[in-house]
């Protein structure tokens, strides 16, 4: 009896997942339902009750979630695509491998990312400062922090100049898999280098393509970290993003608002699901 | 097998949603490790905020007041720490990690006091209503228990470079009972002449707006703490007027927070600066400025006859975090200090221009003596003067996130929308937002 | 034509690789400057580099601290983070079924769980903890709410690992795995011994990202660490930005420190990391 239990539970693999999907179960899914849970209650932390879809109603006329929203949007419209196209050029360039200091550029290009996100926001802090050295160097007058239309622009150069690189090294080992014979064809039959990105390069990436959009679109829709630290969401809810607006709801002010910030989380988790499954329909294939 | 395991996830599943959201912490952990030091003395925590001002005031309590029971240990955290730990502990039912005694600011505490009834002690005991300013207990007070022992007063004032006015043609007695629109104008000149802002504003931090509202006693919400009074508020469709003026015509100068504005004073790139009197430390930071300042009042409201130059902002109290081991000693020490000492009034006085609530703080020396900071202006009593004209308002629960919402209509006003308009929807969405 | 393009190329790696350098220059030499020189923005090397980083170690932030425990956390983190991922991708792979096939996408959906969803429920979860007790021992010492335990867990179990080295086993021999067994080898043993050994790159790969997102992790940390003396590095920094009067030559010194243990780790596995990265895009 011993035995055959031994035989069913050791040594078919379910040993090794176990362990990890107890975890996995107990420190995402689990906290995932009780937000759910939470997003239809309301009232002081201590003494929730049911409320349900009053949240949701909520949002529809809450002036800030529909900021927080469009704002994350933007981000998300506006830089995923930058930061990936340039990410893409610069892999291709890099690709070459009689381009000089090679290693170095690409070292330099990655280099950014191993800031941590907190240091790197600091920085560009200092650096748009209105008196500080993005200015003088521009010679403009700029209000980097304070103007609600150059701080979301300060926001997207910062997230673009961190994780640029980070996408790069996706697309530098994808095409390292690519046989250099078919670029070689290509020269042969004359196409440009231009031609080569869109016809050989782009195609043969698909799939990392679309891994790094997902990837890129769910650390965009969660955006935190820099947008507390540049501006704080300043000025007057300008910056500010979903998940943002969420620790606001929940701890900076004097009432925190549980139930309302978990039901829009979960507008988070929808875009999320709903982005990805758009993403791989383009792309196609899986 | 492979059910089994599905099996296995599926129960882990239900059992931890269930024993955790379930018993929807009722119970209440009493207490931290904070005294489990090896040394056996055990700790007061305090957390305050402003290295130059609350660190100080406790440094100097102290050195007042020591017990041979435990040890005093005051840590720096910004204002809006403070807040987060308070709410994601407080939240939780839980104590762990946080301080004995902590300092909150008079807007926000009536939101935790009605938030978490239980998690702090009562006072009564030790604060002595009629010894302090009686608009403190509009804050710190629910149903008759007194929650905190009241700090600095946070009646406004408009610092300025005694300098840089002088060189566009403005004495002292030009900043004496004049109007905002007049204020303005002279910002406009100050600009002209001189190339120095007026001041500096943080386009989120409507402080001024407060200031300009209270002046003539009134609130975003009315006396019950809860109506909101954003329609139809002349106060504040004035004050809101006056701000969106300062950053349209340019005569401010914009700051990203809190920082930015302490550097604009402190570099000497703006005449002044329009604050509550805990201020004052920060401005005398700047020794080498010494000489160049002086404080007037504030301006006020045109064309309104609840007008006056008193107001406040900011403005705090000592408040106790029930159920930690340290409780009886942090009250001990803020009994034996911030409730009765007149003597550390008067230090704290001299030391970082405390303009304390205690009302016998006001006969003590400092009070009466002239600032050199300052040009020799007997600041201490010239605020204490303001301070008893300061109109009574209640704060309600909501002055932040009400005001987070406010500061997006701001920058429609900005833009050129209508002000009564605007205030009529802000009316509407705060409504809205402090609904549940 | 293609001189022009040669020179074009260059030119445009040159301005992309002076502007990803140039934030680094400027930290290290925001180092020896004082507030009033950063944000006004002066290109100098100043002499205050020893009195900054004296603040910053004398500072009551207690900056050393803050290493300590972002080093613990951080290594912690990638100990476990690697020995429970390997060992699910290589159960996932190696043990295939179409129940456990099923089991790994809905793994993957939890990669779709937005961290701010889950931190109040997971906060709300851990302070249940705070309040077991066994016999004297208060677990909230180790495992409760702000203990550095709970800054730990959440990070070791994650979809994205788990895929990672899955990905990366698809490579790897199976012959060898039932070469093993005829051996009479165990499972575990061929694990330990046949399969880790030649992953190398992967837990390259893994160990940067790991410590690298734990080291620099700061909503959670923020959320679920309350007393002063628990707090990690990037809230420290975070602390300073936003204190009352900061001292950006000391912050500069902080953000330099933070930044050296990641750098090092990197160029050290430099190579093993692009190898692992490779192996995680092929399949």
């Amino acid at each position: 009896m011993r035995k055959t239990k031994k035989r069913v539970w050791i040594g078919t693999g379910n040993d090794f997942i176990t362990l990890p999907l107890i975890l996995i179960t107990i420190l995402v899914f689990v906290p995932m339902i009780m937000a759910l849970i939470t997003a239809f209650q309301s009232g002081p932390p201590l003494n929730m009750k049911f409320n349900g879809f009053g949240n949701f109603a909520r949002m529809l006329t809450d002036s800030t979630f529909k900021k927080a929203f469009g704002n994350t949007f933007l981000y998300l419209i506006v830089q995923v695509p930058i930061m990936l196209f340039l990410a893409l050029v610069f892999s291709s360039m890099l690709n070459d491998t009689k381009l000089k200091f090679r290693g170095f550029f690409r070292t330099a290009l990655f280099l950014p990312c191993i800031t941590s996100l907190v240091s790197y926001s600091l920085i560009m802090k200092t650096l748009f400062a209105d008196a500080g050295l993005i200015n003088q160097i521009l010679g403009t007058q700029i209000h980097w922090l304070t103007d609600p239309v150059f701080a979301k622009i300060l926001i997207i150069i910062a997230i673009t100049w961190r994780w640029t690189g980070y996408n790069m090294i996706f697309y530098i080992a994808g095409m390292q898999n690519i046989s250099p014979d078919i670029y070689e064809a290509a020269d042969i039959d004359g196409a440009t280098k231009t031609q080569q990105l869109f016809k050989i390069t782009i195609p043969n990436l698909k799939p990392i393509i679309l891994f790094t959009t997902i990837t890129s679109t769910i650390g965009t829709l969660q955006l935190f970290d820099e947008v507390k630290n540049i501006t704080n969401g300043g000025p007057a809810n300008s910056t500010i993003t979903l998940s943002h607006y969420i620790y606001n709801l929940s701890f900076n002010f004097g009432k925190p608002n549980f139930g309302y910030a978990a039901a829009v989380s979960f507008v988070i988790v929808i875009c999320i699901v709903v982005l990805s499954l758009i993403q791989n329909k383009v792309v196609g294939n899986e | 097998m492979k059910k089994r395991l599905l099996g296995l996830l599926l129960a882990v599943m239900v059992v931890f949603t269930f024993s955790f959201t379930a018993c929807g912490g009722s119970d209440k952990s009493s207490d931290s490790d904070s005294d489990s030091k090896d040394s056996g003395k055990k700790t007061v925590n305090v957390w305050a905020w402003d290295e130059t001002f609350n660190i100080k005031a406790v440094e100097e309590a102290k050195k007042v007041y020591s017990s041979d029971d435990y040890d005093v240990k005051v840590v720096t955290m910004s204002q809006d720490d403070i807040v987060q730990k308070l709410n994601t502990s407080l939240a939780s039912g839980s104590t762990d990690g946080l301080p004995e005694i902590v300092l909150i600011e008079d807007y926000r505490i009536q939101g935790y006091l009605t938030s978490y009834p239980d998690a702090f002690a009562d006072l009564s005991s030790i604060v002595d209503e009629d010894a302090f300013s009686p608009y403190k207990f509009a804050v710190n007070k629910v149903d008759d228990k007194i929650y905190g022992v009241p700090f600095d007063s946070g009646v406004t004032g408009f610092f300025y470079r005694t300098d840089y006015l002088g060189d566009a043609g403005y004495d002292d007695a030009a900043l004496q009972d004049i109007t905002w629109d007049e204020f303005l104008e002279i910002g406009k000149a100050v600009k002209e002449k001189t190339g120095h802002a007026l001041f500096s504003l943080n386009p989120s931090d409507l402080g001024l707006v407060r200031a300009i509202m209270q002046s003539a006693g009134t609130w975003y919400n009315a006396e019950d703490g809860e109506t909101i009074t954003i329609d139809n508020n002349p106060a504040l469709a004035y004050g809101i007027n006056i701000y969106a003026q300062f950053l349209k015509d340019g005569i401010v100068e914009q700051v990203a927070d809190w920082d930015g504005g302490v550097n604009a004073v402190q570099s000497g790139s703006v005449a002044g600066s329009p604050q509550g009197c805990w201020y004052s430390s920060t401005i005398t930071g700047a020794d080498d400025q010494s000489g160049k300042w002086r404080i007037a009042p504030l301006p006020k409201i045109a064309n309104d006859a609840k007008a006056t130059h008193s107001s406040s902002i900011g403005g705090a109290g000592w408040y106790v975090i029930k159920g930690l081991p340290g409780e009886e000693n942090a009250i001990d020490f803020l009994d034996n200090t911030f409730a009765s000492s007149t003597d550390l009034m008067a230090t704290l006085a001299t030391e970082i221009g405390l303009v304390s609530t205690m009302k016998a703080a006001a006969d003590t020396a400092p009070y009466q003596e002239a600032n050199e900071f300052y040009s020799g202006q007997k600041v201490l009593e010239d605020f204490s003067k303001l301070s008893t004209g300061v109109p009574e308002v209640n704060y309600g629960q909501n002055t932040y996130v009400i005001e987070s919402v406010m500061a997006e209509y701001v920058q429609q006003i900005i833009d050129g929308k209508d002000v009564d308009k605007v205030l009529k929807e802000a009316q509407k969405q705060v409504e809205a937002q402090v609904a549940n | 034509m293609n001189k022009l393009s040669n020179a074009i190329k260059y030119v445009v790696l040159s301005i992309a690789a002076f502007v990803s350098i140039f934030p680094f220059l400027w930290m290290i030499m925001g180092t020896t400057n004082e507030t009033r020189d950063i944000v006004s923005g002066k290109i100098k090397i100043g002499g205050k580099f020893l009195i900054n980083m004296k603040t910053l170690f004398e500072n009551d932030l207690d900056f050393p601290k803050a290493l300590v425990n972002s080093a613990v956390i951080a290594v912690l983190t990638t100990v476990f983070a690697l020995l429970l991922s390997s060992m699910a991708g290589y159960g996932f792979e190696i043990f295939k079924s179409k129940g456990r096939e099923r089991i790994f996408n809905v793994m993957l959906l939890s990669m779709m769980v937005p961290f701010a969803a889950m931190m109040i429920p997971l906060y709300r979860m851990f302070t249940k903890l705070n309040q077991i007790q066994i016999g004297s021992v208060k677990l909230s010492t180790y495992f409760g709410i702000n203990s550095l335990f709970v800054v730990i867990v959440p990070s070791v179990a994650t979809a994205f690992l788990i895929f990672l080295f899955r990905q990366n086993i698809k490579a790897f021999p199976k012959d060898l795995v039932e070469a093993a067994r005829i051996d009479g080898l165990g499972e575990w043993e061929i694990f330990a011994r046949i399969y880790m050994p030649t992953a190398k790159n992967t837990y390259a790969a893994a160990a940067i990202i790991t410590f690298m997102s734990s080291w620099n992790n700061y909503l959670w940390p923020l959320v679920a660490l309350q007393s002063p003396e628990k707090r990690t590095v990037p809230l420290i920094l975070s602390a300073m930005g936003a204190s009352y009067t900061p001292d950006y030559g000391m912050m500069m010194c902080g953000i330099v420190i933070a930044t050296l243990p990641i750098a090092l780790i990197f160029f050290i596995l430099q190579k093993q990391f692009v190898a692992g990265m490779m192996g995680s895009v092929k399949g």
